[in-house]
């Protein structure tokens, strides 16, 4: 009897719970305030610990790295991996347009952003969870950073900014799949949107008019149409691979980052907002 | 201070700072251990499948002020973590090692699937990726190895359940 009705309360119990998790994530799929604020809040105290911690554990995150993952060995200090960014960087807005390149040969930092200000930002600490895939930066709102401004390194475009303390800013990486990017391919027509899909750096390209002569090898950059929270012409990825539904002219494509997401030690946070 | 939920915000709060700190450094094909989620497991192992529930809610909303996806996924993750570990050794005749190793690998696993497909359900198709399968092997693993300290952090936090538990036993 008394197990019965400590079986039914532990339902109830478990019942409540759950509803009280379905409240939450309503109210957070409205944007309520409230959250968003605890969330910067717990951001701002947790930051620094984290940025400290981070600095502390590299010797033996390397060590652990180096056993778990011998392919991304540390070779290169952070002076060397910025520098090289930067001209890969300047590779890729190569193929975007050579007007373009004159002017990226002149501009100092990431050239591919043109004369939009950047902040030079340093990546203080990975990801927490296991999915949606996020990264802190080491300057936040005092800097002018604001909400979903995008962020690059000197590959290409790596993800958006989602929340923004005074010092720090949280950036939701492109791969992990919690937002979409509208692109155009270089040298066609043809736009589509892509989005992540979890886990690695890869993305799925879709919506684009299958008439368009797509290749594998193109490169994807951001189409900056009206309403896009992104500028053009960011570089994103180079297309692996084309499929084509001629029923439904459509064609979806596989575009592998630029941007290797590894061990980012760098990255700028594009100061841009769409025309309101 | 000898109240177990004053006990139990002491452990997930410092079960959150390591976690946030220290934990996610370390990480086997991207994929890290979930401390938070271990102590909801070792909570209803210890107390039951509704104090277990109780602390993996209170566990996955601490994960949620952390990470960018949708807010009470976390809440639904640590929960189902909760509920299944208590519900599972409940339902078990004898204490084994490999026993409580087994329950805390499937309650953690039932915990990521929960995620996952509650995080497809609400618009992210992505996270039922191929991902989801390292994501329940690195941290179901984890979970089997760390379970057994958290059980004794959670003995302390609970003391008169986890007699109570053992003498019914």
């Amino acid at each position: 009897m008394a197990s019965s009705r400590r079986g039914g309360r532990a339902r109830i119990t478990i019942s409540l719970l759950l509803l009280s998790a379905v409240l939450l994530l309503t109210l957070d799929g409205r944007g309520s305030g409230p959250i968003q604020s605890v969330r910067s809040a717990v951001l701002t105290v947790l930051s620094p610990l984290g940025g400290a911690a981070s600095s502390v554990a590299s010797p033996f995150r390397n060590a652990w790295n180096s056993a778990f993952e011998q392919g991304d060995l540390k070779k290169e200090n952070d002076a060397l991996r910025e520098e090289n960014d930067r001209l890969k960087g300047d590779i890729t807005a190569n193929s975007i347009a050579k007007e373009q390149l004159q002017q990226l040969l002149q501009l100092v930092g990431i050239p591919f952003v043109g004369d939009t200000p950047v902040v030079h930002t340093r990546v203080v600490s990975g990801a927490v969870g296991n999915f949606g895939d996020r990264l802190e930066l080491d300057k936040g709102s005092s800097s002018g950073i604001e909400r979903n401004m995008p962020v690059v390194t000197g590959e290409g475009l790596i993800g958006k900014v989602v929340e923004v303390s005074e010092n720090r800013s949280i950036v939701s990486l492109l791969s992990s799949g919690t937002f979409k990017v509208g692109f155009s391919v270089v040298g066609t027509a043809a736009i589509g949107i892509a989005q992540g899909t979890g886990g690695d750096a890869s993305l799925r390209g879709s919506n684009i008019d299958s008439r368009q002569a797509v290749s594998v090898g193109a490169i994807a950059a951001t189409s900056g149409l009206a309403g896009s929270p992104f500028p053009p012409n960011l570089p994103i990825g180079t297309i692996t691979a084309v499929r084509t539904n001629e029923a439904a002219l459509e064609s979806t494509v596989d575009i592998k980052m630029f941007a290797n997401l590894n061990d980012l030690v760098y990255a700028d946070v594009v100061l841009w907002k769409p025309a309101s | 201070m000898d109240h177990p939920a004053v006990r139990y915000v002491l452990i997930i709060g410092t079960a959150a700072f390591l976690q946030f700190t220290l934990i996610t450094q370390f990480r086997i094909a991207g994929v890290s251990a979930d401390l938070l989620l271990v102590v909801a497991i070792a909570a209803g192992l210890v107390a039951g499948a509704e104090r277990g529930a109780v602390v993996g809610f209170v566990c996955g909303l601490c994960l949620d002020l952390m990470v960018v996806t949708p807010f009470g996924l976390g809440a639904i993750s640590g929960l189902v973590a909760g509920v299944v570990a208590g519900s599972l050794e409940g339902a078990t005749v004898h204490s084994a090692k490999w026993l409580t190793a087994s329950i805390a690998f499937i309650s953690s696993g039932a915990a990521v699937l929960a995620f996952s497909v509650s995080g497809a359900l609400l618009g992210r198709p992505d996270m039922l990726s191929f991902h989801v399968l390292t994501v329940v092997a690195v941290v179901g693993l984890s979970s089997a190895l760390f379970v057994f300290p958290i059980i004794r952090v959670a003995r302390w936090a609970d003391p008169e359940d986890a007699l109570l538990r053992t003498a019914v036993r």
